[in-house]
């Protein structure tokens, strides 16, 4: 039996989850979602990760990226270190693809803040 | 040339305000004194934000560049950068508001004033940590500035005090560029923040949480070298004999936010020391005709999806044709820690109208009840529970309402 | 010094029961040795062995079992920077008071060094006290501290305009605390006729009318002569006038030894090199009794005192425009050697309250503790009830170098022929800086006489344009200035109001600023509500931009105060 926060949500629902027979029963969950994280969670937990890259730019030295989608919870400290390696050169949009394939796990990387916008500033 | 709506602020609240006041066509100004819009959202690049509002789970600036693209396209708002209001009032019915910019004194004039300019954090200061004042002693916000819009790591080896959102989020990411974050303290004896960051932010990261302790003294003459935690009674105060130091070179502070309302205290504007917002209707019009509050400005927000619904119920009601004289009618409230609005314009009620609430204190099962003059006229029940650190919403049909009505809310709740 | 003198004070401590003291005479003074169990028993015996007329200062030796007296705080560097240096006149110590008489020196035709070993200006207690010009009523009517107040009190309104410092003359309010102080005032009156203070008796209606809501009324004192200054900001003022004039200020320069023969002073040794100055000016405030000592003269001794203050918000302002203190009737002891604090109305419309006055054997203590500042708070309630301790924004402590006969040191030494010593200057060092500066001024003269004509300056350039504080220009010439440069109309700190154009002019100043701190000491950013909070990663971006120094190298303060520590996504192996 775990007790889970479920982080799916802002609502953050306190779940009782207990595996039997390999089949994972939730309490405590205020919709579907619950059980699915919960399931999940107990048996290859996943996370989202946001995180921020270099550019080139002047402008805009730093910027914000997030998976789009989650990745293993035990690839999260290794694309933190992979983040570091990365550093943007072209004047991206807001939603484009930084890394195609995160670590092998076929979650894309992707820029949250325009680039491009803000180097046509004056 | 007089605007319907000047919105000071040009985050997440202003924008959404603007956008709804200029829906039909109207001329606004908004006004911000960064050299981006967006607001704090511009540095929260963690996610979470929008599952309300837009279903999806979206970082900080991309929650924040939806609405900057909208505002972008409408050419009926202007949206002024690097500019700072240094003064407002009201003269003869119209809004006269000062700003100073590269291009000097300017003064712009309007119907209506929307205060969307947010809060700023609570200081070290504040809470009365001692000692001495190096550098390596930041609140997280700032600390998340560094780190999330200079690219700079603000320490190596930190003690985060207050278990608050900020806090925890800075928590992780500190941990994520490649700080060590020794412990988080928090001097309450339950944490702060929402629970799903206690768990994806702590948690994950296996960085304890010491509750009911505080951080009370800083020693380091140039930088921080170490800081003195000590265990609190229930009213947060030290308890001798348990003082510990623990070597670091950082104190991150997360003690809270204050609203920031000096720009609409010069106005008379009338506040809520609970909220430590401005006094407001269903609207979110303040007790000054033709000012409105909204956002954090308005009260310290959990979700920024609630943010851009009370900035959009104000931007409505400026862009509405009738809005005429106001008849107010107070809001009692008891087992709330806040009730937003405080008052009702019984003149403008909608079917149904939207409150905002936190609860005074934790409860297991909670029961919200509305009486109007003693009578009770609505009930809600919560069986999940309520606690202070995650604000709620309702949705209420009021009946009727008069002018010598007594409108009370009261929630009772159960720890057992 | 008179044998009578001596044995006088042996037995007074005897008397008191300090039976295994060792009392002679040297340098003119009385030199105390022995050890004691504790602090108070070594500053009971220096208290016992002042004698001011045939002593010239208590040297207090007598160390406490046990305690090893911390090291002086030095600068990590290590250089030859300054190495072979022979300025006419070297002043050590980089407060008010040195910064005062670099001004004044700057205007002759010698060459002036200041040394300082912090990073900056006004780091000890030129920037650690409420910044009063004071009327002087309540020092000594025959001290050598009140002359130099009334005079550097005097010298103020010039002082103001010529650097543009901005003072503000609101005189200072005494309350009695009890009815039976009110039989005082003829006394108090006759007293400061001697130095020619004005002085006014306050009855209870006067009180209740001029002062809201007093804690007690029993009637009250105003002395019109107080007024408010920037301290730190006056000390910056003087230096950089100094520096336009010619005056070299080198920071981070700590004075490690001075050789001197018993006549003269020749090797100064710090850790950026020798300095083989004309004329040494000990202006080391805390540690002058350490510099008198190496240069050869060390005939007192410094016994540091903490003080708290706390700042209020600008909202508490309306509490007072003016000074409110309470009447304290001297003990014979001597034991209150502060007049209990009170509030001030700071120049930039902040409250500020205390001090609190406390022994310490620490000479750079600088931190503060909850229950100094609860004393604090609790004391000065006492006097304004409506003070409300949310409305405090920051709290700090600062060392008062005091000696034991509580009194300026303004003196040519007698035995090392080439010393001026401006030491032991605590309150009112502020409002004397000015006078003793002229003094000090007076003194060089003297001594360089020998060697060359001094001469003032023809073309002394006496007047400072200072940084123009937006906030408080007029509309019209607020708009004008930013026409002529944009950057005064970008607002960085939003507390207080302050510019870009503000901010980049402190560190392009004569006496530059590259630290938080020190932008914060010239144009106040960083010092409101949300105490730096928005501005500091602001501030850092534009001393970045214009000094070319990496963000990761800027600090809060200098040293080892660097504000970050690295980027981000450094490998961690």
């Amino acid at each position: 039996m775990s007790e889970l926060i479920c982080i799916v949500c802002p609502n953050g629902c306190r779940l009782t989850a207990t595996v039997k027979d390999g089949k994972v029963s939730v309490i405590g969950n205020k919709c579907k979602k619950g059980i699915t994280f919960a399931e999940e969670e107990l048996t290859a937990p996943k996370r989202s990760v946001t995180g921020t890259v270099r550019t080139v730019f002047k402008e805009f030295p730093v910027a914000p990226v997030r998976t789009d989608g989650e990745i293993p919870k035990d690839k999260v400290l290794a694309l933190a270190a992979l983040l570091g390696k990365i550093k943007i050169d072209a004047p991206l949009s807001r939603g484009d693809t930084v890394i195609e394939d995160i670590l092998g796990t076929g979650v894309k990387l992707i820029l949250t803040s325009d680039i491009k916008s803000k180097l046509t500033e004056e | 040339m007089i605007y319907r709506a000047i919105v000071i602020g040009g985050g997440p609240a202003g924008l959404q305000a603007a956008l709804s006041a200029g829906e039909a066509g109207h001329p606004v100004l908004i006004i911000e004194r960064e050299s981006r819009p967006g607001g704090i959202l511009k540095q929260c690049i963690h996610d979470g934000f929008g599952v309300i509002r837009f279903g999806e789970k979206l970082s900080g600036p991309e929650y924040a560049e939806r609405f900057i693209d909208e505002v972008q396209k409408k050419e009926n708002i202007t949206l002024l950068l690097l500019h700072f209001v240094i003064s407002i009032s009201k003269e003869k019915g119209v809004f006269v508001v000062r700003t100073t910019s590269k291009e000097g004194i300017t003064e712009h004039r309007s119907e209506t004033l929307v205060f969307a300019n947010g809060c700023r954090e609570r200081t070290s200061r504040q809470v009365n940590i001692h000692g001495t004042r190096p550098a390596g002693v930041l609140t997280a916000g700032t600390a998340q500035y560094y780190v999330n819009l200079m690219g700079a790591l603000p320490g190596k080896r930190c003690v985060i005090l207050g278990s608050g959102d900020i806090g925890l989020i800075m928590a992780r990411r500190l941990t994520l560029e490649g700080a060590e974050v020794l412990g988080v303290y928090e001097a309450k004896d339950k944490p702060g923040g929402l629970t799903r960051n206690l768990y994806q932010c702590l948690t994950d990261f296996d960085i304890p949480l010491h509750l009911s302790k505080t951080v009370s003294h800083v020693f380091g003459e140039e930088r921080v070298e170490a800081v003195e935690v000590v265990s609190v009674d229930e009213n947060m105060c030290p308890l001798a004999g348990t003082e510990e130091i623990i070597e670091c070179d950082t104190l991150i502070v997360s003690v809270g936010l204050i609203p920031e309302n000096e720009l609409a205290e010069s106005l008379g504007t009338k506040m809520d020391a609970k909220t430590k917002g401005a006094i407001v209707d269903q609207n979110m019009m303040t007790s000054v005709n033709g000012a409105y509050a909204v956002g954090n400005a308005l009260h310290v927000h959990d979700l920024v999806d609630y943010v851009s619904e009370c900035a959009k119920t104000a931007g409505e009601h400026i862009a509405g044709e009738k809005r005429e004289e106001r008849n107010l009618l107070p809001i009692e409230q008891e087992g709330l820690l806040y009730l937003v609005p405080q008052q009702l314009d019984i003149n403008s009620l909608k079917e149904e109208e939207v409150f905002y609430f936190r609860s005074a204190c934790e409860y297991k099962k909670g029961e919200l009840k509305i009486y109007r003059d003693g009578e009770e006229i609505y009930k809600k029940k919560y069986a999940m529970g309520l606690k202070p650190p995650e604000m709620e919403k309702l949705k209420v049909k009021l009946p009727p309402l008069e002018r010598e009505t007594r409108l009370k809310v009261v929630l009772e709740g159960k720890n057992e | 010094m008179k044998f009578r003198a001596i044995n006088r004070i042996k037995k007074a401590l005897k008397k008191a029961g300090y039976t295994n003291i060792s009392v002679r005479e040297k340098l003119g003074g009385v030199l105390l040795e022995g050890e004691l169990e504790k602090y108070a028993d070594v500053l009971a015996c220096g208290r016992l062995a002042v004698e001011k007329k045939h002593s010239r200062g208590v040297i207090n030796k007598i160390s406490v079992a046990g305690y090893q007296e911390k090291p002086m705080r030095s600068p990590l560097i290590n250089d030859k920077a300054h190495e072979g240096k022979t300025p006419d006149a070297l002043i050590i110590g980089g407060g008010i008071v040195g910064a005062a008489i670099a001004r004044e020196l700057s205007k002759y035709n010698i060459s002036v060094m200041l040394v300082e070993k912090e990073y900056d200006l006004a780091i000890a207690q030129s920037s650690r006290n409420d910044g009063m010009i004071h009327a002087g009523i309540d020092l000594n009517p025959n001290s050598k501290k009140v002359k130099y107040n009334m005079r550097g009190n005097a010298l103020y309104d010039t002082l103001s305009k010529e650097l543009g410092v901005p003072i503000s003359k609101n005189g200072q309010y005494v309350l009695f605390t009890s009815p039976v102080q009110r039989a005082v005032y003829p006394f108090v009156k006759k007293r400061a006729g001697k130095n020619h203070i004005p002085c006014e008796y306050l009855s209870k209606k006067e009180v209740s009318e001029r002062i809201k809501n007093p804690g007690f009324n029993h009637g009250g004192m105003f002395f019109a002569g107080a007024g408010v200054v920037s301290p730190y900001l006056m000390t910056v003022a003087l230096a950089e006038n100094a520096v336009v004039n010619g005056a070299e200020i080198c920071f981070d320069t700590a004075v490690l030894g001075i050789e001197n023969d018993g006549e003269k002073a020749g090797k100064v040794i710090t850790n950026r090199g020798a300095i083989y100055p004309k004329v040494v000016i000990n202006a080391a405030g805390v540690y002058s009794d350490k510099i008198a000592e190496m240069a050869g003269d060390g005939h007192f001794t410094i016994h540091p005192r903490r003080g708290v203050e706390a700042i209020l918000d600008k909202k508490a302002g309306h509490l007072t425009h003016s000074v409110i203190g309470r009447f304290a009737m001297k003990t014979s002891t001597g034991a209150k050697h502060t007049k209990g604090g009170g509030i001030v109305y700071t120049i930039d419309g902040n409250i500020l309250i205390g001090p609190s006055a406390d022994e310490t054997q620490e000479r750079e203590n600088n931190a503060t503790t909850r229950e100094e500042l609860d004393a604090v708070i609790n004391k000065q309630r006492e006097l304004t009830p409506d003070m409300k301790s949310a409305d405090i924004i920051t709290y700090f402590a600062g060392t008062r170098a005091a000696t034991y006969e509580e009194e300026f040191i303004v003196e040519k030494s007698p035995i090392i022929k080439n010393l001026i010593q401006a030491a032991g200057i605590q309150s009112p060092g502020i409002t004397a800086a000015p006078a003793i500066a002229e003094d000090v001024a007076k003194f060089t003269k003297e001594i360089l006489a020998n060697e060359k004509t001094v001469q003032q300056k023809k073309d002394f350039i006496k007047t400072r344009k200072p940084i123009p504080s937006l906030k408080e220009l007029s509309l019209q010439e607020r708009d004008a200035l930013i026409k002529e440069r944009p950057d005064y109309g970008i607002i960085i700190c939003r507390c207080e109001e302050i510019s870009r154009g503000e901010i980049m002019d402190a560190i392009k100043s004569p006496v530059p600023a590259l630290t938080l701190d020190g932008i914060k000491r010239r144009v106040r950013a960083g010092m409101g509500r949300c105490q730096g909070g928005f501005c500091a990663p602001l501030i850092t971006q534009i001393i970045a931009e214009e000094t070319g120094i990496d963000i990761t190298q800027i600090g809060k303060k200098g040293g080892a105060g660097k504000t970050l520590c690295g980027y981000t996504k450094e490998q961690k192996e």
